[in-house]
């Protein structure tokens, strides 16, 4: 079954069409992939399906639901994760409290509630620390969870954004570059998490992804996008050897078989 | 190890001195203290909005002065008792720093600012102008707070008042920023993108800051009106605004206890050097200026490397959530304490 469907969606931003006529489904516990080169409009796409940008046309899907025009927390509440290319922990919060903000959907402590410190409160406050350091277990990254997240390094940043993702337990979560400026080790531990995460969790992921060895050995399915336009869909083998994404990245004239040898 | 002077210490031990100085000190030393207890108000509000949820706005002194005039005018104008005029004007300057918060979902850095800005005029246009309600630029006399069966003073009565709101507004300020709701307001500060993606709603959280701040500058006014025994528009104009902005610079951006302290220090700096007029502006913006430049974050910041100076934003047990003490062995495999 699908869990995201997306029909002829397009966006534009003034004169510029950033998205036009992009169609694809996406089943439940599938890993996909999508590349294309820089400006071909990857992560609009990922904004997009989390409500950050107006869709111009086109409808999109999740779990059965409509959720073109809806609001972002709207979205997520459907089950729904983001992380982002640059990371976007929260330096004013360590390790842990940046997690236990996942759980914001999760909670339900109000304004009074707090301000007053209800009993209920604090057994919230108490679930939701423990919820975090399971997630931060899950993850390998419980020695950071006392440490400011700012004071990590990039891709250790990533992954406490996946465990923050993680913890409302969410059915799709959507990556954006998650293995940019890791070492070759690291994007192995990153494959053999993201992998866990679909295996032991059944969570479908989509990602935005350059790191082509990770493309190619994590994800079932790719899609190619190039100014905006959907021009390949399939099995990451058949799809690098499409002519069309070929020029995409090397451009016209180029004998690809030239390259292989 | 338990710290020797911690934050929950020292604020218990300002607020210990401050009960204790009725007792020991002349009327003007009363008067700069009950000053601190509102402007520690004031800046605990303006925190929580600026500092913690990151909303640039200027309308606090407005809030302020609402609160202020709504308490005064309502005892003046239609007799109603304070204790009753007080909370109508807090509440008053609440609901208007609300539909303030309106402009602010749209806008955001200078261009809030501006908008909070020509507000904050438009009410001291307002306050100088509306004679027929408002009496105008000279202002009015306001009734003093009259305990009658307890046997205080008026001035010792909402000393004594402004000390139990500030502390009660103190902690219930402290207990919101060690919550899912400070988490919110801090989620939106750092990245709204972020934040929106993991359900925070920009739009209700950021009317919730406002809202919480102007509650916070009403229940100041609605004690400073009594306390002075006569308001007019110039204690709330832009000098106003830009003294409780420094409290908290000084002090701390997104700090509780920060709030505190620089309402202390500018309250302090400001009153020591009224008998030499023209360096009072001299100092405070040399004072603003090296802040600015030096300790940006502020004096809570500073302190923060001190044992039980840290301030969460989350209350759980985090004695419970530790891997042990980190070998060369344990980094390799890090042994998991069970929670």
């Amino acid at each position: 079954m699908a869990i995201l469907s997306i029909r002829d969606l397009s966006v534009s931003f003034g004169g510029l069409h950033a998205l036009k006529d992009v169609s694809f489904d996406v089943s439940e516990g599938e890993i996909v992939g999508i590349i294309g080169p820089n400006g071909a409009g990857k992560t609009t796409l990922l904004n997009t399906i989390c409500g950050l940008n107006r869709t111009s046309r086109g409808e999109i899907s999740f779990g059965g639901t409509r959720i073109t025009g809806r609001a972002p927390e709207q979205i997520v509440a459907l089950g729904l994760g983001r992380t982002f290319q640059m990371s976007q922990l929260f330096p004013g919060m360590t390790v842990i409290e940046n997690v236990m903000t996942g759980l914001h959907r999760r909670t339900h402590a109000g304004v009074f509630a707090a301000a007053l410190r209800t009993r209920r409160m604090r057994e919230e406050e108490e679930k939701a620390a423990e919820k975090a350091w399971q997630a931060l277990c899950y993850v390998g990254m419980e020695r950071f969870a006392h440490r400011p997240g700012t004071a990590l390094s990039f891709g250790q940043q990533r992954v406490i954004e996946i465990a923050r993702t993680l913890i409302s337990d969410p059915k799709l979560v959507l990556l954006d570059e998650p293995a940019v400026g890791l070492s070759v080790n690291r994007v192995g531990e990153l494959d053999r998490l993201l992998r866990r995460i679909r295996d032991e969790r059944g969570v479908t992921l989509i990602m935005i992804e350059h790191a082509v060895r990770l493309v190619m050995g994590m994800c079932d399915r790719v899609i190619v996008l190039n100014f905006g336009t959907k021009i390949a869909e399939g099995a990451p083998d058949d799809v690098v050897s499409t002519p069309a994404v070929v020029e995409a990245y090397l451009g016209k004239e180029f004998d690809a078989k030239r390259l292989e040898s | 190890m338990k710290p020797i002077l911690g934050i929950r210490q020292f604020l218990a031990l300002l607020f210990l001195v401050l009960a204790i100085v009725p007792f020991v000190a002349n009327p003007y030393i009363i008067y700069v203290c009950n000053s601190i207890l509102l402007y520690i108000i004031l800046a605990t509000g303006l925190n929580i909005l600026v500092g913690y949820a990151g909303q640039f706005a200027l309308a606090n002194a407005a809030m302020f002065g609402i609160g202020a005039y709504g308490t005064a005018l309502l005892q003046v104008r239609l007799g109603v008792p304070y204790f009753a005029a007080a909370p109508t004007g807090a509440v008053l300057a609440m609901l208007i720093g609300t539909l303030i918060a309106l402009p602010a979902l749209r806008l955001s850095g200078i261009y809030l600012a501006l908008a909070t800005l020509a507000f904050a005029m438009f009410s001291q246009w307002v306050l100088l102008h509306w004679n027929s309600v408002t009496y105008g630029g000279g202002g009015f006399p306001v009734p003093h707070l009259n305990l009658s069966p307890i046997p205080v003073g008026p001035d010792l009565g909402i000393y004594y008042l402004s000390w139990l709101v500030t502390i009660a507004l103190v902690v219930v300020a402290w207990w919101i920023s060690r919550s899912r709701i400070g988490r919110s307001f801090i989620a939106i500060r750092d990245s709204e993108v972020a934040a929106q993606c993991l359900g925070i709603s920009l739009w209700r959280y950021k009317t919730l800051a406002f809202a919480i701040s102007g509650f916070y500058a009403g229940v100041a006014g609605a004690l400073y009106a009594p306390m002075l025994g006569y308001i007019s528009p110039e204690g709330f104009d832009l000098i106003q605004m830009i003294i409780q902005k420094s409290m908290i610079v000084v002090g701390g951006m997104g700090s509780v206890v920060g709030s505190v302290i620089g309402a202390t220090v500018m309250v302090v700096v400001l009153e020591g050097l009224r008998a030499f007029k023209a360096t009072q502006e001299i100092v405070f913006g040399a004072i603003l200026i090296v802040f600015v430049i030096f300790c940006p974050r502020g004096i809570a910041t500073l302190l923060r490397r001190l044992p039980g100076w840290d301030e969460p934003v989350s209350s759980f047990d985090s004695a419970r959530y530790r891997v042990e003490a980190p070998s060369p062995v344990a980094a390799a495999q890090p042994v998991r304490e069970k929670p």
